[in-house]
């Protein structure tokens, strides 16, 4: 067999060449000087050189669909826009990294190259055609992630969620890839295309292969921590360095969820012989909402809060995810999805990234009486956080409320208004612990001393930039519904 | 009771089950033990079960895909037992000993 490949197939992978080339150059540049750090500044430019030219790369290949590298890479418009989003969130994720009281200044540079990396693994997932591709992306970005976790200056809780999330991620990562091995011995084939157009077929008559998507999903359900896979979000959420969580909650579920969808295209759950699974997955995301919505309601650390919070909407997705995959008007959970992946990066990055302006320390864990006042001494701030908040309690006009009802409605028009109910129960529930830290910003007195707020203009900037998109896709959000519906039409 | 024949005669089901019982023995080596080195074996177990899986299945259908994908876990295997060895050495030195039992501040 003879592979060929030519100029279009790197053109296609441009973004990742140019984000790992970048990560490279300050690298370099660290080795050359004699392991001396250089200016934070200079390196963060660098590494917005990587990221804005593989936006730059990215755009002209919206659009068509094609494949790279004998079919092993494929680029529609699923993977074009969650390659616009995952690129997007890096570039904020790197800005709060500079900023943050928790990363380590001597090793800024190394951050920033695993982040630019672990954003080439996430885009390796979304643009993959091949489960063995998929696996590598996976595997690339959570052995960055747990690299940087591990590297906060914070000491003992950093290395404790590290390790957590190392031996939880790992065993999640065999656990799908046996299922990927299993279903590579009943298609002889890993190929995707190959592989979703006889899942139907192979979910009805073979044992082997059922037992192989399921694990595959369980893998995938445990990254976009889903109950009962999900204990291990608060824990990391919680120990990683602000910045990193702020990527970690976003990035991985974008990447994830992207390719989930990829899996779900092909109608598997119409699939007779896979309805029980189907069942229990819906019993898992009520749990999920619910659990994810309790949970927050009983924290105090703002950043546990949000933690648990994220557990909520990855519940409030995968809603979404079945009415995408139950046939019928599937195109509307798909397109619910892919905006709600949207939506809920934009409100979710600025969130943490404002409880990461709010940390004096690299150990300090905020709650909400460290909010009092903050509206009389930075109110900016305090107006940015309230938007993010209401956003992800999901009220109009607000980029969140319509996620939520672009998946509530698909699940309703596909019959599954009781998963819809659920949805808004866990809305419900929400709006209480979302809406506390807005009341002690505005209406409780300042605490005594009150603690130094970090007011980075890169970071300030990033936060009031994510407020007023939440605003603007919130208004305009018919637009941007319709660009969504275009890029998910090729692939459903 | 199968017959000896079946059992002598070595074919995907052994190879399979046997790649099963090395998943599931690398799975309660990372669920059940506290010291973070046998955690990191139990995951190279479980990796390594996958492997024998995937060679087994290749062999059985003269498909070549499947050895080389061995090759793409036996690399992902190294680099995690790389990144997972400095979280231990990491976790040496905050805590003078390599057990989660000291992982007791991320609760709730």
């Amino acid at each position: 067999m003879e592979i060929q490949f030519g100029l279009i197939d790197f053109l296609l992978v441009a973004p990742a060449v140019a984000l790992f080339v970048m990560s490279c150059v300050p690298l370099l540049i660290k080795v050359m000087r004699g392991n001396q750090e250089q200016n934070t500044m200079a390196t963060l430019v660098y590494a917005y050189t990587g990221v804005f030219a593989a936006m730059g790369f990215c755009l002209p290949t919206i659009g068509a669909t094609r494949t790279a590298f004998e079919g092993a890479l494929v680029f529609d418009g699923v993977s074009a826009f969650a390659t616009i989003v995952i690129l997007f969130c890096t570039a904020v994720a790197l800005t709060f990294a500079r900023d943050s009281q928790s990363t380590n200044p001597k090793q800024f540079t190394e951050t920033v190259f695993l982040m630019m990396n672990a954003a080439v693994g996430m885009l390796t997932m979304v643009w993959a055609n091949d489960l063995i591709i998929v696996f590598v992306g996976l595997e690339l970005f959570s052995l960055c992630l747990y690299m940087m976790i591990a590297m906060s200056l914070e000491e003992k809780v950093s290395k404790e969620a590290a390790f957590k999330y190392f031996i939880l991620g790992s065993f999640a990562s065999a656990l799908m890839l046996y299922g990927i091995s299993f279903i590579y011995g009943t298609v002889g084939s890993t190929y995707l295309p190959e592989l979703l157009s006889s899942t139907q077929n192979l979910l009805a008559t073979n044992r082997l292969f059922l037992l192989g998507f399921v694990l595959l999903i369980v893998g995938l359900l445990f990254k976009a921590a889903v109950f009962p896979f999900h204990a291990w979000a608060p824990d990391v959420y919680q120990g990683a360095p602000t910045p990193l969580t702020a990527f970690m909650a976003t990035g991985v579920k974008a990447a994830t969820l992207a390719f989930f969808l990829r899996l779900v295209a092909s109608q598997a759950f119409t699939v007779e012989r896979f309805w029980p699974f189907v069942d229990v997955m819906q019993w898992m995301i009520v749990l999920t909402i619910l659990i994810g919505n309790v949970g927050a309601f009983r924290q105090r650390s703002l950043k546990r809060m949000l933690a648990y919070s994220s557990i909520a909407h990855s519940g409030y997705v995968m809603i979404g995810m079945i009415a995408a995959g139950i046939g019928g008007a599937s195109m509307l959970g798909a397109t619910g999805v892919m905006f709600y992946i949207v939506s809920y990066a934009i409100m979710t990055i600025g969130a943490f990234g404002v409880l990461h302006m709010l940390e004096p320390r690299p150990d300090s864990d905020l709650t909400v009486e460290d909010l009092r006042g903050l509206a009389a001494r930075k109110p900016w701030l305090a107006l940015a956080l309230t938007v993010l908040l209401l956003s992800l309690t999901g009220i109009p006009p607000t980029v969140g409320f319509f996620g939520k009802f672009f998946l509530f409605s698909a699940a309703v028009k596909q019959g599954l208004i009781w998963l819809a109910v659920w949805g808004v129960i866990g809305s419900i529930i929400s709006v209480y612990y979302y809406l506390r830290p807005v009341v002690a910003m505005y209406m409780e007195e300042p605490v005594i001393a009150p603690a130094q707020v970090n007011m980075r203009p890169l970071s300030y900037f990033a936060v009031s930039f994510l407020a007023l998109l939440v605003l603007v896709f919130g208004i305009a959000s018919e637009p941007l519904y319709q660009v969504v519906l275009a890029s998910v039409a090729k692939v459903f | 009771m199968p017959s000896t024949e079946t059992i002598l005669n070595v074919g995907l089901t052994h190879y399979l089950a046997l790649s099963a019982v090395i998943f599931s023995f690398g799975m309660i080596a990372v669920l059940m033990r506290k010291n973070v080195i046998v955690m990191l074996m139990g995951v190279e177990l479980m990796l390594n079960a996958v492997n024998l899986s995937f060679i087994a299945f290749a062999k059985e259908s003269g498909n070549l895909s499947g050895h080389i994908m061995v090759f793409f876990v036996m690399t992902i295997a190294a680099a995690e037992a790389g990144v997972g060895l400095a979280l231990a050495v990491a976790i040496y030195k905050k805590f003078h000993e390599v057990n989660i039992r000291f992982f007791e501040h991320l609760r709730g």
